[in-house]
């Protein structure tokens, strides 16, 4: 008999967590480059990030699948089961942030070559950017060390997310008369949206991180009844 | 007082049981399983110490099997969950050398208690077996009515009649044999047999069914018929079901009480016991969990 039963099966679910957990490296250089082309107004980088997000759809669709027949052929119960049920969260946050980058890329040649964009705002968007990534970062070792207190801390580095999302906003309402430039905002304002809403995903891993230890589900936040 | 051995008491009660049980059968024209839910009874032990003469088999079992539902008894090979079940109605003492300590209790009756029959024990607590076992040549008929011959001696043709049809509807299995009633137990498939089973134990209205590994002879539709059909049962009994089968603990019950032993030699006990969902998606043993993810290697 070998030394841990179901061997084979406990390997292969370790290798669906590490691919499913690389899924978050794939957004984080996608977001790096979205980043890059936001700051620099390049269409071509944008464009790249568009048809790379194929990679990460790829990365659901495989771990997805090979998660689903783990169910159907192993019988998983207990933290076996709730580390499958986390993963395929994760997975669908994963696909959900790469949609995200490629929403913030399909804004750029919007604005076109030589916006008249505004410093300050691009300072702050990209500011959120970085930040994001930081949680993004976070939520993946978190998870990988089933550490709940780093993944609630994530709540906390999420504020600073949203503080610099309604600054965006309220720049954008300030930025002038200007058509042009007013336009230029709104798109930047969805761009800046975009990147909450990544924040955002990167919460909802952290607490499938909680769910995976403590075997109890709960928001961090709720949204619809803040505290 | 669950029926007594002492022979001036012993008859004048186990009459008014079966009495009570006969009229139940005869007048009642609903088949069992359209019966409303009807109360069973709640079986606790405490402190059960269970031995094969000088082999300590199971120890300090304390658990509360509560009426009306279904708790599936599962462990490794070994850790004393089928003798525990065998415990439950007297069986145990069946063994030469086995003796049991500790208390074993129906709806606060003690099953141990000197004045109690053991045959009335196992009349209240009835028991389906591993290997399907109807008396292979006797008819089908005959085989549902064994219990109520062993157990009374003046019940009427009509009345038997209700209470085998009410027993094999029960079952699930009067629609298959209803034509075929004088033929014999034995020429029936291995899933109708265990339903057959099931039937002769129901026939006799015991309050608990006890079940050892019911389906672990039958192939997978008879299972998931047999599983069905404790699934209905579990509204007019208490069920105990001994299983190696995880997924069946996990599909058929509602409570799930896990047994381990340390080492082979040492004596099998109780780990765990909660709803099955409980155990199954966040036990709280690490021994639990190992076991239930299959990792006992």
């Amino acid at each position: 008999m070998p030394e841990v039963a179901r061997a084979e099966y406990l390997e292969e679910l370790a290798n669906l967590e590490a691919s499913a957990l690389g899924g978050l490296d794939l957004v984080n250089i996608a977001l790096g480059r979205t980043l890059e082309a936001v700051e620099h107004q390049d269409i071509e980088l944008a464009q790249i990030v568009v048809a790379d997000d194929d990679r990460i759809d790829g990365r659901y669709l495989e771990v997805h699948q090979a998660l689903i027949t783990l169910l159907a052929t192993q019988s998983p119960v207990a933290t076996d089961l709730r580390l499958i049920s986390s993963l395929l969260h994760v997975l669908k946050n994963v696909e959900r942030m790469g949609d995200q980058c490629v929403n913030v890329c399909k804004v750029i040649p919007i604005s076109g070559n030589e916006p008249p964009a505004d410093e300050e705002m691009v300072r702050l968007i990209l500011t959120m950017g970085r930040q994001t990534k930081t949680l993004i970062m976070q939520s993946k070792r978190a998870f990988e060390e089933r550490d709940v207190e780093m993944a609630q801390d994530l709540v906390r580095q999420d504020d600073v997310v949203d503080d610099l999302n309604r600054d965006c906003f309220r720049l954008a309402l300030e930025i002038g008369d200007d058509i042009d430039k007013r336009e230029w905002a709104m798109t930047m304002l969805l761009a800046a949206r975009a990147l909450e809403r990544t924040a955002d995903n990167a919460v909802d891993i952290g607490e499938q991180v909680a769910f995976v230890v403590t075997g109890l589900f709960r928001e961090f936040e709720d949204a619809s009844h803040p505290s | 007082m669950l029926g007594s051995a002492t022979k001036r008491t012993a008859p004048e009660e186990k009459k008014a049981e079966m009495t009570d049980s006969r009229a139940a059968g005869a007048t009642s024209t609903e088949p069992v399983t359209k019966a409303a839910g009807r109360p069973a009874k709640t079986i606790e032990t405490r402190g059960v110490n269970l031995f094969y003469g000088d082999f300590h088999a199971v120890e300090e079992v304390t658990m509360t099997i509560e009426p009306n539902k279904v708790t599936a008894l599962i462990g490794s090979s070994g850790c004393g969950k089928t003798t525990f079940l065998r415990s439950l109605n007297r069986m145990h003492e069946l063994t030469p050398g086995a003796r049991v300590e500790g208390a074993v209790t129906l709806d606060g009756e003690d099953v141990y208690d000197s004045r109690v029959d053991p045959v009335a024990v196992r009349r209240l607590i009835g028991m389906v077996f591993q290997q399907p076992n109807p008396f292979p040549t006797m008819s089908i008929y005959d085989n549902v009515a064994a219990g109520l011959n062993l157990n009374s001696t003046k019940i009427s043709k009509s009345q038997k009649d209700g209470v085998v049809e009410r027993s094999l509807r029960g079952a699930h299995l009067w629609e298959e044999v209803k034509d075929r009633l004088d033929k014999p137990g034995g020429g029936l498939s291995g899933g109708q047999q265990q339903r057959l089973c099931i039937a002769r134990a129901i026939a006799v209205e015991p309050e608990v069914l006890l079940m050892d590994e019911p389906c672990s002879a039958l192939d997978p539709v008879a299972t998931l018929a047999v599983e069905d059909l404790i699934g209905e049962l579990k509204s007019r009994y208490t069920i105990v079901i001994v299983t190696h089968n995880m997924q069946q603990a996990a599909r058929a019950s509602d409570v799930t009480a896990f047994f381990n032993l340390d080492e082979t030699g040492k004596p099998g006990h109780l780990v765990e016991m909660g709803p099955t969902e409980a155990i199954f998606t966040n036990p709280n043993e690490k021994e639990t969990e190992d076991y239930v993810s299959g990792r006992f290697g």
